[in-house]
């Protein structure tokens, strides 16, 4: 029977040496919702997020078992494009991470290496990105300037537009509000909630006040285990788990 | 007694480290500035527009170093210019795609043991290589290779360096946005080592510049002419040329002057790169 989630997991394990990150991860992710996953530290949440696009494999050395669906199709296989499953797939890293340059050269990054190369496309195309993360007002009239000269929200902001920039089907979010002050953290929030139509979010976050305001279903993790998930309303108000009562009504983690 | 135990007091301590490093320091500032002063205040005064352009006469005695300077810039840029791609891609290789393990070690131990290998051997192996080996005879390709090989080990080491000291976050954020691993080293990993693998190329410059043993040698002592014809001709370098003049007692002040010349190349040099590489920085940060 074909998949019909955008995203699916299934029996996935994710092993750096002795350590099991992950212990068989079933999960389905529809198309057009904000996702998140909570747990504690080290409950394998982001070794998760990061085995989606692979770049678990690619940098930190992880063995991989199972397999991890994007629109029915296996990733996991040996023959994926990598660089075209990021592009469908994009990443928002923890720490705010501007590369060396102008704002400008970041937003162009990625679409420049998938073959975008006409400036007026570029121009249209980081409008367009820096208005959905909601940082165009303030950056419109300096985007040759030094990114890391903004502020950390604002370079969080810019990552997320030049992770939208490539044109994902997926946005992989690995705490990324986790530094922010209040106000780029409320931004990075509208951005997701104004945009669930048109990507799938997927949220990884320590910060179970954010998962309750902004996404749809929630899944709780821990020990690199799947505890549970549901509907974000019903996890938060009715877990039907013990520990994810504990751990989302804060008495551990 | 008493007396002898309040000397040594944290505080007192305090200041008589203050005193030994502020000493130190001075002491390594005294002993450069006088060399620089001996060797310039000997050869300067000898220096002049003259002795820039023009070519020597009667085996240094009279005329200038121009052609030696001509030499001097083909033997080392040349060196530096083989050196410089094999080192920074075994740097490359090192840091970007082998993992710590037995092989790294070999090939780090290998370029450690080559960096201390004195640099006579280094013009025996090239005499005995390339000279007389590969019939190349006393030439500019024969001093440049062998230049080359002895300043590997100082690129790949600045280089290494350089390389490792770009934070990991940048490889990932370029792989998630859909480069692949060459891509990434090019367009980000490289230019954001840039700086650092300058300074290799401008310190393994400085040691070719100066090196005498390694190319007299493998480039020879032949007085060269202006512009060379071929990489297989012998030429001289300014530090040969001074040893030249001083050993055969052929001229003092030109031998002075030579090293004046020598002194101020190297400081040029270096001055310029640091130069190139701040404004780099500027550009690129």
């Amino acid at each position: 029977m074909p998949d019909v989630s955008k995203l699916a997991i299934r029996g996935l394990h994710v092993r750096y040496g002795q350590l099991r990150a992950v212990r068989g991860v079933d999960l389905a992710i529809p198309a057009g919702c904000v996702y998140a996953i909570i747990g504690p530290a080290r409950s394998g949440k982001t070794s998760l997020l990061r085995t989606i696009n692979l770049l678990s494999l690619e940098v930190d050395g992880a063995a991989v078992e199972g397999r991890i669906l994007v629109d029915g199709e296996d990733v996991l296989r040996g023959d994926v494009d990598r660089a075209r499953l990021r592009r469908r797939v994009g990443m928002v890293f923890a720490t705010p991470q501007p590369l060396p340059g102008t704002i400008h050269d970041n937003l162009v990054y990625g679409p420049r290496l998938a073959g975008v190369r006409a400036p007026s496309q570029l121009a249209a195309l980081i409008e367009e990105s820096l208005r959905a993360a909601q940082l165009w007002d303030e950056v419109k009239d300096r985007l040759h300037e030094s990114a890391s000269a903004l502020s950390g929200g604002q370079q969080q902001r810019l990552c997320l537009a030049r992770t939208i920039a490539l044109g994902p089907e997926i946005v992989l979010l690995d705490e990324p509000c986790s530094g922010l002050d209040p106000i780029s953290t409320l931004k990075i929030e509208e951005t997701m909630r104004s945009l669930r139509s048109r990507f799938t979010w997927v949220l990884v976050t320590n910060n179970t006040k954010q998962a309750a305001r902004v996404s749809d279903r929630t899944a709780f993790m821990l020990a690199g285990e799947l505890i549970e998930e549901a509907p974000t309303g019903r996890l938060f108000t009715a877990p039907v788990d013990q520990r994810t009562a504990d751990y989302v009504e804060g008495r551990f983690g | 007694m008493i007396a002898r135990r309040r000397l040594i007091t944290p505080r007192s301590a305090q200041a008589l480290a203050s005193v030994v490093v502020w000493g130190t320091t001075v002491a390594a500032v005294v002993i450069l500035v006088l060399i620089l002063v001996f060797v310039l205040g000997r050869g300067l005064p000898h220096v002049g527009w003259s002795f820039l352009s023009r070519a020597p006469v009667d085996s240094g005695r009279g005329g200038g170093v121009l052609p030696i300077i001509a030499g001097t810039l083909e033997v080392t840029g040349l060196g530096v210019a083989v050196a410089a791609p094999l080192g920074i891609g075994t740097a490359v290789y090192l840091v970007e795609y082998t993992h710590e393990g037995p092989l790294t070690r070999v090939i780090r131990f290998g370029t450690e043991c080559l960096a201390g290998v004195p640099s006579i051997i280094f013009g025996l192996f090239g005499f005995v290589l390339f000279v007389l080996g590969l019939g190349l005879g006393w030439s500019i390709l024969a001093g440049a290779v062998t230049l080359a090989f002895m300043t590997l080990p100082t690129i790949i080491r600045t280089s290494e360096e350089a390389l490792r000291a770009v934070p990991a976050a940048y490889r990932e954020v370029s792989l998630s946005l859909g480069a692949s691993k060459w891509q990434t080293i090019r367009k980000v990993v490289l230019p954001a080592a840039v700086p650092g693998i300058l300074t290799g190329i401008v310190l393994a410059l400085g040691r070719a510049i100066g090196e005498t043993a390694a190319v007299i040698f493998t480039a020879g002592s032949n007085l060269p002419r202006l512009i060379p014809t071929s990489l297989l001709e012998g030429t001289r370098t300014l530090s040969v040329h001074f040893y030249q003049l001083a050993r055969e007692g052929i001229s003092a002040e030109n031998a002075y002057a030579t090293a004046a010349v020598l002194v101020l190349a190297i400081s040029l040099t270096n001055v310029a790169a640091y130069a190139a590489m701040n404004r780099f920085m500027r550009r690129y940060r």
